[in-house]
This record gives C-alpha cells, sequence and structure tokens, in this order.
C-alpha cells in the first residue's frame, strides 16, 4: 500500500452553504477533486475563499450540503459521531494552527496521544525514529510551556504522524511562527512524505510553504481556480497575484 | 454599569443560577426553621389558651425543680370546698391531667412511643373546652372519651375498648366520645378523659388534683385570682388563665428551643459551603472575564467602576436568591416536620407563621453571604491593568502573596484551634464554650481550605492513583486538569469538606458513644435483664419488681428511682439524684472512689453518696454539706460520705435513701428495675414470662436483656444520626452544585483544548469519563480533607469526656463507605458537565474563542 499510487481522498460536486435565505454564505460551490497516496499537497486562496471549509469537509470534521467525500474507499458524509470518531483515530492526523498540545502532558505523551486514547502501544523504534526527526531530544519531558513555538509545532506534527493515518490534515501550521521555525515545520512535513511516505494535506497563507508541496490548489469565491504545481515561492506569488 | 452588571449577569445565566441556588438552599434553611419552629410555638400557645378558654384562675401545685419524665406533683383535694366559698367564685373543679399509657383491646400500645399521651378527667360544660365530634361525655368508670385525631390514628371508634395505664395501674374502657379542641393539630399528643373520681382511681390520685380550673362571676380574673391565693396555702400556685398559658408556653419554648438552635446550625452549614461555591463561581468568572474588564478600562473604566458592576451582580443574585429561598422556606418548613416525624417527634402544627423577623433575617443573610463571598474576587477585577485587554494575561500569583497566603492559613488554623481549646477546657459555661467551639471550627475550616490549594497536588494524585491504573489516559488526564488551577480544585473541594468534616465527626462520636454505652453495660451490669418504661424515660411502677421478684427464675429485683434537683449554693444544672434498693450491689458494679458498698448499705436519710465528676465539677469533699431544693420544694441538707465514678450514666450526680427520694422528692416509683436470675435459670425463658406478666399487668413496661438495652440506647443514636444527615444532605448537595459549577466553568475555558482531543480520536465517552473523573477526584480530596477533620475534631471534643468513660471508636467501615460516597456524588455532579462536553461539536470547539 505504501508506495501505490492510488487516489485516498475523492471530493465529487462538494458544496457549503452556511445559513439560509437571503444571508446565506456559499463557501464552497461543486468542487470535485482527488488526493494521490504520499503526495503533499498546499490548498491557498483570499481570506473567506472557503480553504478551511474544504479542508473541514475533507477530513470529516464538517458536513457538505452537496456532494460526496470518499476517504481510503470509504464514504464519510454520512458517519455518525462514533464511526468519525474511529475514522480519526485509525485514518486521520491533524495539525492545527494553535492550540495543539495539552499542557498539563509532557512532550513526549502529547506525541503519543493518539496512540494513548485508541489504548495502543507505540512502537518504540518509530517512536524514537519520530523524536529524532522532530529533534525533540532531551526535550522530551518537558511540558509544552517550557518549549518555543517551533518546538511546540514540530510536536504536533510528529503527533499526527505518529498513528501513521493515511491523511495528516494542516490548517496553517505555520501561521503562528518565524521563517525559520515554519521552514523546520515544513521540512518536517516533506520528509514526511518524502521518507514515510505520508499523504499531507495543508492549508495555507504563506508562499514559501506552499512551494514546499508537490501539488497547489487554489480557491477563490469557494471554488478551484487553479491546480497545478506550485513552483518556487516567488512563483506562487505571482501565480496569488493573479487570483487577487 | 448597573445595566452591564445585569446584562453581563443574563448572559452567564446558568452559573448565575447555580449560584444563586446556593443562596437559596441557605436561605431556605434558615427561613423554614424559623417558619417550622414559629408554628410550633404558636400551636402550642393556641393548645393552650383554647383548652383555657373558658377558665379565668388555674390552681396547680408549685413545680420547684422541672422534671425530665416531665411529671408534676399534685395536690388534697380538700382544697376545692374551700376554693367553691370564695367570693366571685362561679364553678370550680378539680381537675387530673397525667403521663399515661394507651393500648387497644391486645395491650398494643397506640401512636408514637415518644409522644405525650395524657389520662385526664371530663369537666363540667361551665369549663370544658373539648368539644364532642362524636358520641357523648363519660357517665361511669367504664366509659372514656378520646381525641378524634388518635382515635383515627389508631383505628378506634364509638364502641372499641380503649386501655389506659398510668404508672399505678392499667384498666379497659368503652369508648362513648370523640373530642376534638380548638384547630391545632396536635400532632403526636393524645388525650383521654375519664369521669373524675375513675381518672383519680387509675392515676393513683385519689383524694388529689393535678389542677383546679375556675371560672369567675362579676369579677376580673386579676381580683379573684387574689381572693383565691388568701385561702390556699403556700404549695400551691394561684394564676390567671392567661399567666397559666404564658407559663406553659414558656416551658415549651424552654424545652424544644434547642431545636431552632440545631437547625439553625445545620442551615449555617450548608450556608458556609454556598459561600464557598460563590466565592468560587465569581473568581473563575472574573478570571475568564480579564480581557473584558482590560477593554473596559481601556474605554476609561475606573476601578471603581469595574468594582461597582461585579458587585451589583452579586447583589442582585444574593437579593433573588434570597426571596426564591424565603419562598422555598415553607417546603423546607413542610419537610423538616415531616422529617421530625419520620423519627418519631410529632410535634403540633397550626397554619405556618411567618414573622416579620423570617423575611428580615432571610433576605439579610441571603444578601450578606453573597456580597460577603464574592467581595475578594470582586476586589480581584480592580487589579486588571488595561494592558489586558490586548494580552492573554492571568491576574498575577506573586510569590509573596503565596507566602502571605500560607501564613495567613497557619494563623487561621492555631488560632481556630485555640478558640475550640479554649471552648473545650476554658471553664465556659454551655453556651459560651458551645459558640467557642464552634467558631474555632469555622476558623480551623477556613484556614485549611487557604493552606488547601497547596495540598491539591498530593491528595489528587492520591485520589487519582485509583483512576490511572483502571483507566491510563482518561485517569491521567483528570488527574492533570483537577492539578491544573489548585485554588480552584481546592475550593471546589473544601465545600464538600465542611459538609464531610462535620458527617465524619458525628459518625466517629456516635460511634465512641455507642461503643461507650455498650462498655459501660457490659461491665455494670450483673443482673441479667431489666425492666423499664417501654419510652425509656418515664417512672414505672413500684409494684412492677416485687411482681417480677416472684416469678420463677428470678433470683431478686433491685429498683432504681430517680429525681430531677437544684443544688442550692452551688453551680447551675439540674443534677439527677437516684435512690438505690439495699440490695444494688447484687446487680450493679459501682466503681467506688471513696467507700463501698457498705457505704451504700449503711446510708442514712441525712447522707448522700456523689459522683466524682459532679463532687469535683463543684467542689465538693467527702464530709461536706449539699443541699437540694427538690421539685415539691423541700431543701434537704445531706452530707457527702462516699464517691463513685458512672461510666453507664445510670445513677446520676447524687445517691440518697429510697425513704428520702419519697419523702423529700416526692419519688415514689421506679426508673429502672434490674433483674438477677437464678444460677441455671434459662434467661429466655424467664424474660419470656416477665415479658407476658408486663404485658398483662404493666403495659408500660417493658423487659430487656442487657443485648436490647445496648441495641435500644445505639437504636435511639442511629435515629439522632439519621435526623443529622438528612439535615447535612442541604449543604452536601450544595457542594455538588458546586462541583458542577466548577466542573462546567472549566469545559468552558478548555474547549478548544477538548475540541483538539476529540479531533485526534478521542470518543464521546472518554470525554466523559475524562470529566468524570474529575469531578470524583476533586470529590475524594474533599472527602479525604473532611475526614481528617472531622477525626481530629471528634479525638479533640472527646478528649475532656475521657474521664466520664467516653472512648472514641473509628467506625472504618463506614468512614470507607463515606469516601465510596463521595465518589458517588461526584459521578453525580459530573452528569450533566460531562454531558455538555462530550456533545461539543468538534469543528465549533476549535474554533471557538
Ligand atoms: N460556521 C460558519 N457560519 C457561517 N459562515 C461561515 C462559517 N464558517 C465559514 N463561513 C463562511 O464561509 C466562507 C469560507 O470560510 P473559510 O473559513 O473556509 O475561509 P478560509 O479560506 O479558511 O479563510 P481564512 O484564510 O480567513 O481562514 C467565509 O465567507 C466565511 O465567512
Ligand atoms: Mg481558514
Amino acid at each position: 500500500m505504501e508506495n501505490s499510487n492510488g487516489q485516498v481522498v475523492q471530493a465529487s460536486g462538494v458544496s457549503r452553504r452556511f445559513g439560509e435565505g437571503a444571508a446565506a454564505v456559499d463557501a464552497l460551490v461543486d468542487v470535485s477533486t482527488a488526493f494521490d497516496r504520499g503526495r503533499f499537497t498546499a490548498i491557498m486562496g483570499p481570506s473567506g475563499s472557503g480553504k478551511s471549509t474544504l479542508m473541514h469537509i475533507l477530513a470529516g470534521l464538517d458536513k457538505p450540503t452537496a456532494g460526496t467525500v470518499v476517504l481510503d474507499g470509504q464514504e464519510i458524509t454520512s458517519l455518525d459521531d462514533t464511526e468519525l470518531t474511529k475514522l480519526r483515530r485509525d485514518k486521520l492526523g491533524f495539525v492545527f494552527q494553535f492550540f495543539n498540545l495539552l499542557p498539563v502532558l509532557t512532550a513526549e505523551e502529547n506525541l503519543v496521544l493518539p496512540l494513548s486514547i485508541a489504548g495502543r502501544k507505540p512502537d518504540q523504534a518509530w517512536l524514537d525514529q519520530l523524536v529524532d526527526t522532530v529533534g525533540l531530544g532531551d526535550r522530551r519531558t518537558h511540558r509544552p510551556s517550557e518549549l518555543s513555538g517551533g518546538q511546540q509545532q514540530r510536536v504536533a506534527v510528529a503527533r499526527a504522524l505518529v498513528s501513521k493515518p493515511t491523511v495528516v490534515f494542516a490548517d496553517e501550521p505555520t501561521g503562528n511562527l518565524d521563517s525559520k521555525a515554519s521552514s523546520d515545520v515544513l521540512r518536517l512535513l516533506r520528509h514526511a512524505v518524502d521518507d514515510f511516505g505520508q499523504t499531507v494535506i495543508m492549508v495555507t497563507h504563506d508562499p514559501a510553504a506552499a512551494a514546499h508541496a508537490d501539488r497547489l490548489i487554489t480557491l477563490r469565491d469557494g471554488r478551484i481556480v487553479h491546480d497545478g504545481a506550485p513552483g518556487s515561492a516567488d512563483e506562487v506569488i505571482e501565480l496569488m497575484k493573479t487570483i487577487d | 454599569m448597573t445595566s452591564l452588571a445585569l446584562k453581563s449577569l443574563w448572559a452567564r445565566k446558568v452559573r448565575a443560577l447555580t449560584t444563586m441556588l446556593a443562596v437559596v438552599i441557605g436561605v431556605a434553611f434558615v427561613a423554614g426553621t424559623y417558619i417550622l419552629t414559629d408554628t410550633t410555638f404558636a400551636a402550642f400557645d393556641e393548645i393552650f389558651e383554647d383548652s383555657l378558654a373558658k377558665t379565668d384562675v388555674v390552681i396547680s401545685a408549685k413545680d420547684e425543680v422541672r422534671q425530665e419524665s416531665g411529671e408534676v406533683p399534685s395536690f388534697g383535694a380538700d382544697l376545692l370546698p374551700k376554693v367553691k366559698q370564695v367570693r366571685g367564685v362561679s364553678v370550680a373543679a378539680g381537675q387530673i391531667f397525667t403521663p399515661g399509657g394507651f393500648f387497644d383491646e391486645e395491650n398494643e400500645q397506640i401512636g408514637s412511643k415518644f409522644a405525650p399521651k395524657f389520662i385526664t378527667s371530663i369537666l363540667p360544660e361551665a369549663l370544658e373546652t373539648q368539644t364532642y365530634t362524636e358520641g357523648r361525655l363519660p357517665r361511669d368508670a367504664s366509659e372514656a372519651a378520646l381525641d378524634q385525631d388518635a382515635a383515627e390514628e389508631a383505628g378506634l371508634g364509638l364502641g372499641d375498648t380503649l386501655k389506659l395505664a398510668s404508672v399505678e395501674r392499667v384498666a379497659a374502657y368503652r369508648i362513648v366520645g370523640l373530642t376534638r379542641l380548638g384547630d391545632a393539630s396536635w400532632g403526636g399528643a393524645s388525650i383521654a378523659g375519664l369521669v373524675l373520681p375513675e381518672a383519680q382511681r387509675i392515676t393513683g390520685k385519689r383524694g388529689e388534683f393535678d389542677q383546679i380550673a375556675i371560672a369567675a362571676a362579676g369579677v376580673s380574673e386579676a381580683t379573684l385570682k387574689q381572693r383565691v391565693e388568701r385561702v390556699v396555702p403556700s404549695s400551691v400556685l394561684v394564676e390567671t388563665a392567661k399567666q397559666n398559658a404564658e407559663r406553659n408556653s414558656d416551658q415549651i419554648r424552654e424545652d424544644i428551643g434547642f431545636l431552632r438552635i440545631a437547625l439553625l446550625v445545620f442551615a449555617f452549614v450548608a450556608l458556609f459551603v454556598g459561600a464557598f461555591l460563590i466565592f468560587n463561581t465569581f473568581s473563575i468568572t472574573v478570571a475568564q472575564r480579564i480581557r473584558e474588564f482590560g477593554m473596559l478600562r481601556t474605554l476609561g473604566a475606573s476601578r471603581r467602576q469595574i468594582l461597582s458592576s461585579v458587585v451589583i451582580e452579586a447583589l442582585a443574585i444574593g437579593l433573588l436568591g434570597a426571596l426564591v429561598g424565603l419562598l422555598a422556606g415553607y417546603g423546607i418548613a413542610v419537610g423538616l416536620n415531616a422529617l421530625f416525624v419520620a423519627i418519631g417527634i410529632d410535634l403540633p402544627t397550626t397554619a405556618l407563621v411567618t414573622k416579620d423577623r423570617t423575611i428580615v433575617v432571610s433576605l439579610l443573610i441571603g444578601i450578606g453571604v453573597t456580597l460577603v463571598s464574592s467581595f475578594i474576587p470582586a476586589l480581584r477585577s480592580t487589579r486588571v491593568p488595561p494592558i489586558a485587554a490586548l494580552l492573554a494575561i492571568e491576574l498575577p500569583h506573586s510569590r509573596r502573596r503565596g507566602l502571605v497566603t500560607a501564613a495567613a492559613a497557619v494563623l487561621l488554623g492555631v488560632a481556630g484551634l485555640a478558640m475550640l481549646l479554649a471552648g473545650l477546657f476554658g471553664g465556659a459555661d454551655g453556651g459560651a464554650a458551645a459558640g467557642l467551639m464552634g467558631g474555632g471550627a469555622v476558623v480551623v475550616i477556613l484556614g485549611v481550605s487557604l493552606f488547601s490549594p497547596r495540598l491539591v497536588r498530593p491528595l489528587a494524585s492520591v485520589a487519582g492513583k485509583p483512576l490511572e491504573i483502571a483507566r491510563r489516559l482518561t485517569g491521567r488526564l483528570a488527574r492533570e486538569n483537577t492539578q491544573r488551577n489548585p485554588a480552584r480544585t481546592a475550593v471546589t473541594a473544601a465545600a464538600l469538606m465542611i459538609g464531610l468534616a462535620v458527617v465524619v465527626f458525628v459518625t466517629v462520636f456516635a460511634a465512641g458513644i455507642k461503643s461507650s454505652i455498650a462498655t459501660a453495660v457490659d461491665e455494670s451490669f450483673q443482673g441479667e435483664l431489666v425492666i423499664q418504661n417501654s419510652d425509656g424515660f418515664s417512672p414505672i411502677s413500684p409494684r412492677t419488681a416485687p411482681a417480677a421478684a416472684r416469678v420463677s427464675g428470678v433470683e431478686l429485683v433491685s429498683s432504681l428511682r430517680a429525681a430531677q434537683a437544684k443544688l442550692l449554693d452551688g453551680g447551675g444544672g439540674k443534677p439527677r439524684v437516684s435512690s438505690l434498693s439495699r440490695n444494688a450491689d447484687a446487680v450493679l458494679n459501682i466503681d467506688w472512689t471513696d467507700g463501698g458498698p457498705e457505704t451504700l448499705r449503711r446510708l442514712t436519710d441525712g447522707e448522700a453518696i456523689l459522683n466524682k465528676s459532679f463532687a469535683d465539677g463543684n467542689d465538693l469533699a467527702l464530709g461536706d454539706r449539699v443541699r437540694f431544693l427538690t421539685q415539691i420544694g423541700a431543701k434537704p441538707e445531706l452530707e457527702v460520705v462516699g464517691e463513685f465514678e458512672d461510666k453507664a450514666g445510670l445513677l446520676g450526680s447524687v445517691i440518697v435513701t429510697q425513704g428520702l427520694m419519697a419523702r423529700q422528692f416526692d419519688q415514689r416509683d421506679d426508673l429502672i428495675d434490674f433483674v438477677k436470675l437464678t444460677p441455671g435459670a434459662d434467661a429466655a425463658r424467664v424474660q419470656a414470662s416477665l415479658a407476658a406478666l408486663m404485658k398483662r399487668d404493666f403495659p408500660v413496661a417493658e423487659v430487656r436483656n442487657q443485648q436490647e438495652l445496648k441495641e435500644n440506647q445505639e437504636e435511639q443514636i442511629n435515629q439522632l444520626l439519621g435526623l443529622i444527615y438528612a439535615l447535612l444532605g442541604l449543604a452536601v448537595i450544595v457542594s455538588l452544585f458546586g462541583i458542577a459549577n466548577t466542573l462546567a466553568l472549566s469545559i468552558h475555558e478548555r474547549t478548544r483544548e477538548l475540541g483538539m482531543l476529540r479531533a485526534i480520536g478521542m470518543s464521546r465517552r472518554q470525554v466523559r469519563t475524562m470529566i468524570r473523573y474529575e469531578a470524583v477526584i476533586t470529590a475524594l480530596i474533599g472527602a479525604l480533607l473532611g475526614m481528617v477533620l472531622g477525626v481530629i475534631f471528634a479525638a479533640l471534643i472527646a478528649q475532656p469526656l475521657k474521664d466520664e468513660g467516653f472512648a472514641l471508636s473509628y467506625p472504618v467501615g463506614t468512614l470507607v463507605a463515606l469516601l465510596v460516597f463521595a465518589a458517588i456524588a461526584g459521578v453525580l455532579a459530573a452528569i450533566a458537565p460531562a454531558r455538555r462536553a462530550s456533545r461539543l461539536n468538534v469543528l465549533e470547539s476549535l474554533q471557538y474563542e
């Protein structure tokens, strides 16, 4: 499975409307796309273009008003809470912009949290490898408040990887970081895709972040307006100018 | 600022409601106590007034020292002719009004054992105030009237048999009339009417009256009273009907006034617990509103304005809570009465009485408690700097302040302990000592609460251990969450701690009493059986003992009589004076500290033997002379010839001869008869034949073996314990609301975190479990602290009682059960918050600001 390049996520005709009547907002309009296994996709677009909404629907956190999402062969828009919980445990990893870590647990405990929640034992070799990649070193037993923002976010990425999910979703994972810390986090994601065959879908505002991806999807007013390789950061900036 | 305060209150309805509930419950308890006791007193007043409605002047024997049994002396009937000749007397009649036992045809007791029942003589129509709802007046010695409520309760009607038993004798009557007096319900009390000669015969008062009722003709009550006074001896008391009713109602207030105080103590506990809840809610709310306060400050709001906005919120909550509490007080009054009835205290009732004082006190307490408890959080709100609007800051916890708090906590603890000890050993009298001890306990509790944030970490680790082992991650997270904000957890736990400290104190103390009684019974009784009034405190006929002695298998019967007297030239109180048969040493193991069995055998009418603690307490020694005032006004002077210790509390403070007891103390009836069996007799068989004898001839008496004696005492203590637990229940409920409230507020703070946990795979069930465990750990912290405090209080207060043979015993089983109970209570408190947390929408929580 690791290297087969099948499509792990397929969205067909996905629309999402918030509210009703005159005040209704169409956050997504008939979006269809698919994501290949082992690829790193960035989603960009102006504020309010529907990036987060798309990601939430792909991850089963929100339901579309129309259309379907198939994740790893399973239709997910009609799942109930128990099934979605199981889906999140087994197949999904998340990295958020803030509040990724539990302040009461140590870095390492936070890292293995998805496994603890699922009642599974971490594979020690895999764990060591992750800790090593993250560069946590002697800070394994520190609490999040004793880590820098970049370190915290790298732990969050490692946590998303620890259960070897089908897809990792990241919503502006570098939105809060300076450029050095950002590039550490992005290199970590890139590394996961290249070396562990991880599928990653990332929403970002940062052209430099998008440049780390294999594929760039651009949204405007809830529709996909561009889909292709990102090229360099400067090329991404040029592209974004044409969209705005 | 007022409208801002009220708006913000409205925006936080749920927490405002729970906070208000704390006020409501405490105030309702206070209001209910006043309403209930005022109503009871009013009912008694009504009964006394109703029964004297046609009477203008009352003559009764002087009752110098009121007896625990409630018996009053009678006086000679030869007074009546003299009274009748007084000018202005229209009608005068002698009356019998004596406590007795009521039984049905099968000699089964009617109504509650403890409720007062009176055998009375019917009065001439000109004086009688009871009306006949059915049937007619008794006409001869075979007929009786019974009050309607008692008849209904027992399922008796006209033509049925009613057996009445006085201390002296028992007889059967046919019920010919059912009566009623006024509108007040008598509660458990009941009254039977006989023709006068029969009433005198059955109560053993031939030629005697309990009182004479007089109706005036053409003169005022006061004038008639003066005229009557001139013809009667000084041993009797002449009162106007009004004076008599007032004296009776004063006595009732004295007798059951403690009830009001006891209930108010429990109400105070509930209020105290509520204060913790209010404090905590306000603290958390202020902490959560830091940004808002900061924003207001940047807009130019002064500290004072911020303060007043919080104070106005508190005022609104306090006022509303007090008003609702006052209304709920009526429910509490009814509920408390039902609780009393359930344990056999069935007091008279009438329409519920609300005095202005009840309203004023309720409002003051409700508003006062809320203001005081929210004061510190309100002050903290003024410390928010404007910059807080821009930064996610927390109010500073300086290290220095931590130290100051710790020092204050220790100081409070020490001061509270000092007060407790001063109350215990300082020699202050009853009320002041109790006040000191109660105040000391409160101060100690405040000290412990102030210090307890430091104890939260270790205690949570201990309490959380089993949960962590059972449910690794959720247990672990729950424990960590309770340790996150130790001050908050500590205050929440402290609320439960208070209730539990009192529960544990009472439980440990009661266990001590039970085991002390058991030891004392084992040590001091050699006789195998005792005969007592079934109510445990009224006397039985002196003919019981000789009759019992004739039963086969009985070697001898020894009797103890008792009366309350006043010690003249000395301290207050009403020591119990006992007298023993000469053969007492065959059944009782008296622990002599001065003298021995021969002292008792050779005791003369001019001598007394004293209980050592009574002698020490009044600085009396061998050879001293003591004087007592007795119920009939006699003042015997006695020489102290011996001293004893009495762990069983049987012998009272003083022992005198049976002769002196009869003549000077007017006591000729037995309190307890001790039965010694012939060696080799079958105890069970003898007890059965004695029981049969009692049932036939002395139905008020009951035979008990040592085991039953202990069980009977235990049962009474257990009933009292049950009542106390029920009364503490309200305080515990308030503390559970406190746990629920704190949880709800911290869940609110942790919304995003909970969303994140759900996003990475935590199930609803796991979220529920985690929250539930947080509640359980908080409850267990409270329970552990409460237990330690309760045990310490019990141990301290037991200290001065050691001399009297009181030994503490620790009911480990019960204490463990209480821990389990606390854990279950935690689970209950967590139901609503856990549900809410688990139902949070993952996406919305993640985006929550
Ligand atoms: N819960 C909601 N209720 C109503 N409207 C919503 C809701 N969530 C999103 N929207 C609207 O849907 C549109 C898309 O929002 P979305 O959050 O997906 O944008 P985004 O591309 O992530 O923007 P940003 O870059 O600012 O994060 C916006 O117009 C937004 O106002
Ligand atoms: Mg977004």
